[in-house]
Parts: structure tokens; sequence; C-alpha cells
């Protein structure tokens, strides 16, 4: 439950927390370094209208500039006249600063006081050979500013953990689908394929992959039931053979019989042997066919030439039932194959159409050029096919009836390798079909115009 | 004629030999290839019928050092392998015929005959079987004084049935020599029984002897014999 989804999900969460994090630092910087500069702003204001007041006084009458300075006043100043300090206010005696010259007039700057404090001063001439001195304390800016910092580097953390909490909490509700589909699809095996993943919302990112996942999941049980149908007819088929083989061999060795009763018995057992023959040289055919190991060697062809030869060699058994057996072409029908397979796909649709068409019914086959396609038609007027097989049809040992001991035999490979061979040639079979009416099989190539142009310049 | 059976399945091998001594083949056998070798080397055969699949020395190993030591004894190779690339190795490596497994032994001694013939213009233009005569030339089939109107895959079909008179003939074969299939997974098997029946009842229903038999499981002999 916790393997992947957890660990995308402290991904999402530490992406979310960086990029928080930064956004709160850069957000922090610019609060700090805003609020500083307003604060000094704020200051320099301070001292000028200070200075401005002071020295309007000490310009005019500097003998009442301790006047101006009363008892609860805080204002710090220092006016000094000839090198000698004229009045300086007891807090700017307290702030310990020096007796300041002439070389050190000033608009404004930061000095620090023997006792550590730091003082904004500005020192400029008010009078001739008059100096004043104005300085205002910054420890209550700088004081406010280190709470500032402080606030603010205890908040980042604070922030981080919570939104890194919340965004954990998020990831995880918004990621619980997934856990939910691996819990899911831990319980799905090729036993049983039938579960499917909830679908909460099918218009959503997970509803979209649930609903890819289920469609998948659908192909494969449907893949998996084939296989398991295919397994269980294979070995249907191989053993009926065997099964009668055996009984046969064993019930003629209990017996006293006389040679010729024994050539029986043992013709009966090779009949059989054959049955299993040609039911293994089939399923190699479409084996080989699966792997692709069958070499096929595709030229220019007339299909109508190999339609008809395949109409002529199948005859007799349309007329042993005496079925109308009719071919219609219209003249040469130009495709690229390769002849063998296109003549097994024909045999086997042929022999397929005779076997379910009762005595004295009809097929017909026509060969015809349709637009680019090349046709071969097959059309019985036999029991046709009850709907709901589909494509079916042309899975291995499918047969349409559901009794397999019925029926006109055959082991039910002939759609599959007629199929086979008409994608093997690169066309492909189509089909309808109306039940008790008859079927048609339609081979379906692609024309080959090359040989066509070359025929006829 | 001496035949020297290279196959390492014994109960093939073996079955494979007393089939061949009744059809009076003098037959060796060797369950190796390095024992077939051996025996290839100390006298002379005059068909060598090698399974290409053999544990140590395999059959196409074999049949190439046969051939590079200048011996040229026909070989027909039996495969279980039904891939064409088989065959073709096998014909390039200097096999005269193949024979892919399981086949019906009638389809053998068939390739073993034709083997032995090779070489040998066939000049006939009539064969005959007891009052069958077929005329090659004319297209022309008797029975006594009696013409017997044939369709051309019957003519075909009876001339195969007369050209190996005497031994039975497999649908397989059939199929290949008469109906020229060259894939075996054709359902041709219904199409070859038809033929027979009509076949039959033109050449032996108006007769009081029988010529054309069907040996159960196996396939159709054409022959003097009474069944």
């Amino acid at each position: 439950m916790r393997l992947r989804p957890s660990s995308v999900r402290v991904g999402l969460t530490f992406w979310y927390s960086s990029a928080l994090a930064l956004i709160i630092l850069a957000f922090s910087l610019g609060v700090f370094f805003f609020v500083k500069a307003s604060l000094f702003r704020q200051l320099n204001r301070q001292l000028d209208s200070d200075f401005l007041a002071v020295s309007q006084v000490s310009s005019e009458e500097p003998n009442e500039v301790p006047e101006v300075e009363n008892e609860n006043s805080s204002r710090i100043f220092q006016l000094v006249k000839g090198g000698k300090v004229l009045f300086e206010t007891p807090a700017f005696k307290r702030s310990g600063l020096p007796v300041l010259g002439k070389a050190a007039a000033s608009g404004g700057r930061t000095v620090l006081s023997p006792s550590g404090a730091r003082f904004r001063l500005k020192t400029a001439p008010v009078g001739p050979d008059l100096l004043l001195s104005v300085a205002v304390e910054e420890e209550p800016v700088r004081g406010a500013l280190r709470t500032l910092a402080i606030i603010l580097l205890l908040s980042l953390p604070a922030a981080l953990a919570l939104a890194g909490l919340g965004g954990y909490l998020m990831a995880g509700r918004l990621l619980r689908p997934v856990s939910i589909f691996a819990a899911r699809a831990e319980r799905i095996s090729a036993e049983d394929l039938s579960a499917r993943l909830p679908v909460e919302d099918p218009g959503d990112e997970f509803g979209q992959l649930a609903g890819v996942v289920n469609r998948m999941l659908s192909r494969l049980e449907e893949a998996f039931e084939r296989l398991r149908r295919f397994t269980a007819d294979a070995s249907h088929e191989l053993r009926t053979p065997l099964t009668v083989i055996r009984s046969v061999g064993e019930v003629a060795l209990e017996e006293e019989l006389d040679a010729a009763a024994y050539r029986d018995r043992i013709g009966s057992m090779l009949e059989d042997v054959d049955r299993l023959t040609r039911l293994v040289d089939n399923l190699l055919t479409l084996t080989r066919a699966d792997s692709g190991s069958i070499s096929l060697e595709r030229k220019a062809s007339d299909a109508a030439r190999l339609v008809k030869r395949a109409v002529e060699d199948m005859r007799p058994l349309a007329e042993e039932k005496n079925q109308a057996l009719t071919l219609a072409a219209d003249g040469p029908v130009r495709i690229r194959a390769d002849e063998a397979t296109l003549r097994l796909a024909l045999v086997n649709l042929l022999d397929n159409g005779i076997k379910y068409t009762p005595e004295s019914g009809a097929i017909a086959v026509r060969s015809y050029v349709r637009g680019s396609d090349a046709v071969i038609e097959v059309a019985d007027t036999g029991r046709g096919v009850p709907p709901g097989h589909g494509d079916r049809l042309f899975e291995r040992f499918y047969r349409a009836e559901q009794d397999r001991s019925c029926g006109p035999g055959g082991a039910g490979l002939g759609l599959a390798i007629a199929k086979w061979a008409a994608e093997a040639n690169g066309g492909r079979i189509e089909w309808e079909s109306r039940e008790k009416q008859g079927s048609t099989f339609r081979l379906v190539f692609p024309v080959d115009r090359k040989a066509d142009e070359t025929k006829n310049p | 004629m001496n035949i020297l059976i290279i196959e390492d399945e014994k109960k093939v091998a073996l079955a494979l030999k007393k089939g061949l001594e009744s059809e009076h083949y003098s037959v060796e056998v060797a369950f190796t290839g390095e024992d077939g070798f051996f025996r290839l080397c100390s006298r002379i055969f005059d068909l060598i019928i090698l399974d290409l699949m053999l544990p140590g020395r395999d059959g196409t190993e074999i049949l190439g050092t046969i051939r590079k030591n200048g011996i040229r004894t026909p070989v027909l190779i039996l495969t279980a392998r039904d891939a064409v690339e088989d065959k073709i190795i096998g014909l390039d490596l200097g096999a005269d015929d193949y024979l892919v497994k399981p086949f019906a032994f009638p389809e053998m001694t068939a390739r073993i005959r034709a083997l032995a013939r090779r070489g040998r213009t066939d000049l006939a233009t009539k064969l005959t079987l007891a009052d069958l005569e077929m005329d090659l030339l004319k297209r022309t089939v008797r029975r006594g004084e009696q013409a017997i109107p044939l369709t051309t895959r019957e003519f075909e079909l009876l001339e195969f049935l007369l050209r190996n008179q005497g031994h039975v003939v497999t649908r397989d074969m059939l199929a290949r020599d008469v109906w020229k299939e060259t894939v075996r997974a054709t359902p041709l098997d219904n199409v070859i029984d038809v033929h027979i029946g009509r076949l039959r009842k033109k050449l032996d229903e108006p007769f009081s002897m029988r010529l054309l038999h069907t040996v159960r499981g196996v396939g159709f002999i054409l022959a003097e014999k009474d069944a």
C-alpha cells in the first residue's frame, strides 16, 4: 500500500514545500529591507526636524538654547563655539559622544558611542564659529528590526512545517485512488481477471487512468479466456483420436481374430493416427504463422485463376452433395500473393461452404475488383452462423455449434487458417451471415496496380 | 539393394528395417552418427536414410562429411522439423530427397523406388496391369476391349496408381504428386476420396476382377488381387 504512492506523496510534498520556502524567504527579505529602509528614513526625518528646531534657536539666540531644552525633553544636542562646548543636553552628556570639531560636519551619519550605543548624528555650523551637533538614538529602530527579523525567522519554519503537513495530507488525499488501485490490482491475477478498478469520476485524470486500465483488463481477460478455450479444445481434439487408438488396440489384443480382422483394427487405428497427424500439421502451421517463421513468396498473381483452380478441385465434393457450385469471374484480378497460402485460404473457405450447406444447396464463388480492392467471395446457402458469434468464428477450434460431437466434423481450424492466410498476403476476411439462409465470406486484398500497368501500358 | 538407416530412435529404425526387408531390401541400422559414419566408410551402400536430428554427431554434419569425402550414395533425409529452411539446408548439403516425420511407410518405399529409378529415362508409352492398359500418348485407357473414358484428373490419378502398382499409395502422396499440393495442411482428403470412388466406378464395377483396393488407414493400391 505504501510503496509507490507514498514516495510520490513525499516527492510532491517536498517540491511543494521547497517552492513555498523560497517564496516565504523572498517575501521575508523584502519585508525586512522595506521596513528597515522606511524606519531609517523616519529617523533621518526626525534628526532633520530636531536639527532645524535647535539650529533656529541657536543661530538667533545662542544663549537661550538651554531654555529650549526643558526638563522632559529628550533631545540630544551639543553646541560648540570655538572648540569649546557652549551647551549640551544631559542626554548628550550621557551618551559620551565626543566634542566635535568643524571637520566633523556631516549631513547625518551613524556613530558608535563609547558605551556601545549607536546614534544618528548630524553636525553643521549654525553661525559664526558656532557648530551644532544633533543626535537621535538608533537603538529603538534597531531593536524593532531585530524583533522583526526574529519574528520572520521563527515564522518561516513554522509556516513551512504547517504547509508541508497540509501538503502531505492533501497529496495523500489526492493520491488515495492510487493506493486503492494498487490494492485492487494486487488482487487481480491470471486466475481471476474479472475485478476492475473503481472509477469515481470518469472525467478526472484518475478516472481516465482507471478507464484505460479497465479496458486493458477486459482485453486481457478476453485473451486469457480465448487461451483457456483453446487449450481445452486442443486437448479435446487431441485426446479423441488418442482414445480411439488406445481402445481399439486394447480391445483387439483381448480378442481372438483372424489376420484380416486384425488388419482392419490396425487400419482403424491408423485412420486416427492420420487424424492426429493432420491436426498437429494444422496447429503447427498456425503456430509457425504466429511466430512469423513461415516464409512467403509474394508475387504478382491472378486471383481469378487461383479461384478457378480451387473451385475445380473442390467441385467433386459439391457434386457429391448435389450442390450447385458456380463461379463468376469478370477477368483477371491482379494481386500480390503467395499462391500456396492463398490456395490454402480458398480451399478452406470452399470446404467450409460445402460442408455447412445442405444437399442441393448452392455455393456461389465470385472474383471481382471493388474500387482498390480485389475480392474473392464465397457465398453459401447453408445453415449460416447464429448471431452473437462475431469474429470468434476465426478462433482456433471455435465452432458455431456448441456440441462438438454433432455437425459435419472438422476440427474447427479451417477459418483460423483462412484468416491467417489472408492476412499473411496483406488482405483480410469480411463476412456476413444470416441464420438458416447462408453465409458469405470475402477475401479482400489490395489490387496490384503495378501488374496492371505492366500488362496494359 | 543395400540400405543404411542412421536413426537414433530405435523403435522407428527397427520398424523401418523390418518394413524394408519385407520389400526385399537388405538393410543395416546405425543408432548413432558415429556408428553410421563408420559403416559408411567400411562398405558400399546403394542408399542412405539419414535422420537429421541425431545426438552427438548431427545429421547435417554427417551429410556434409559424406559429400566432402566424395561418397555419392543417394541420401534420403528424415526430419521432424517441417520447416522449409530445414529441407533447403538438407538439399543444399547434397541430400537427394527428404521426408517429414511422421511419414507414411508407403511414402518412404515410393521415394526409395524413385531414387533407385533415377537417372534411368522412362521411355514407356504404355502402362499395364492385368487387362488394364493405359496409353500415355493417346491418353486412353482400356480394360480388355472396352475403352474407359476418364476425366483429366482421373487419368492422372490412374497413371500415378499404375506407376506405383503393387504398392500402397497414401492420400498425402496423391495430394502432392497428382494435385501438386505444396502445403500439407490443405484439406484435400475428401476430394481424393471422391475421385477414387469415381475412378473405381468406371474402372472396376463393370468387371469381375477388381484392381483398385483401399487399404484402410493407409491409402489405396492398384494390384491384381482379390479383396
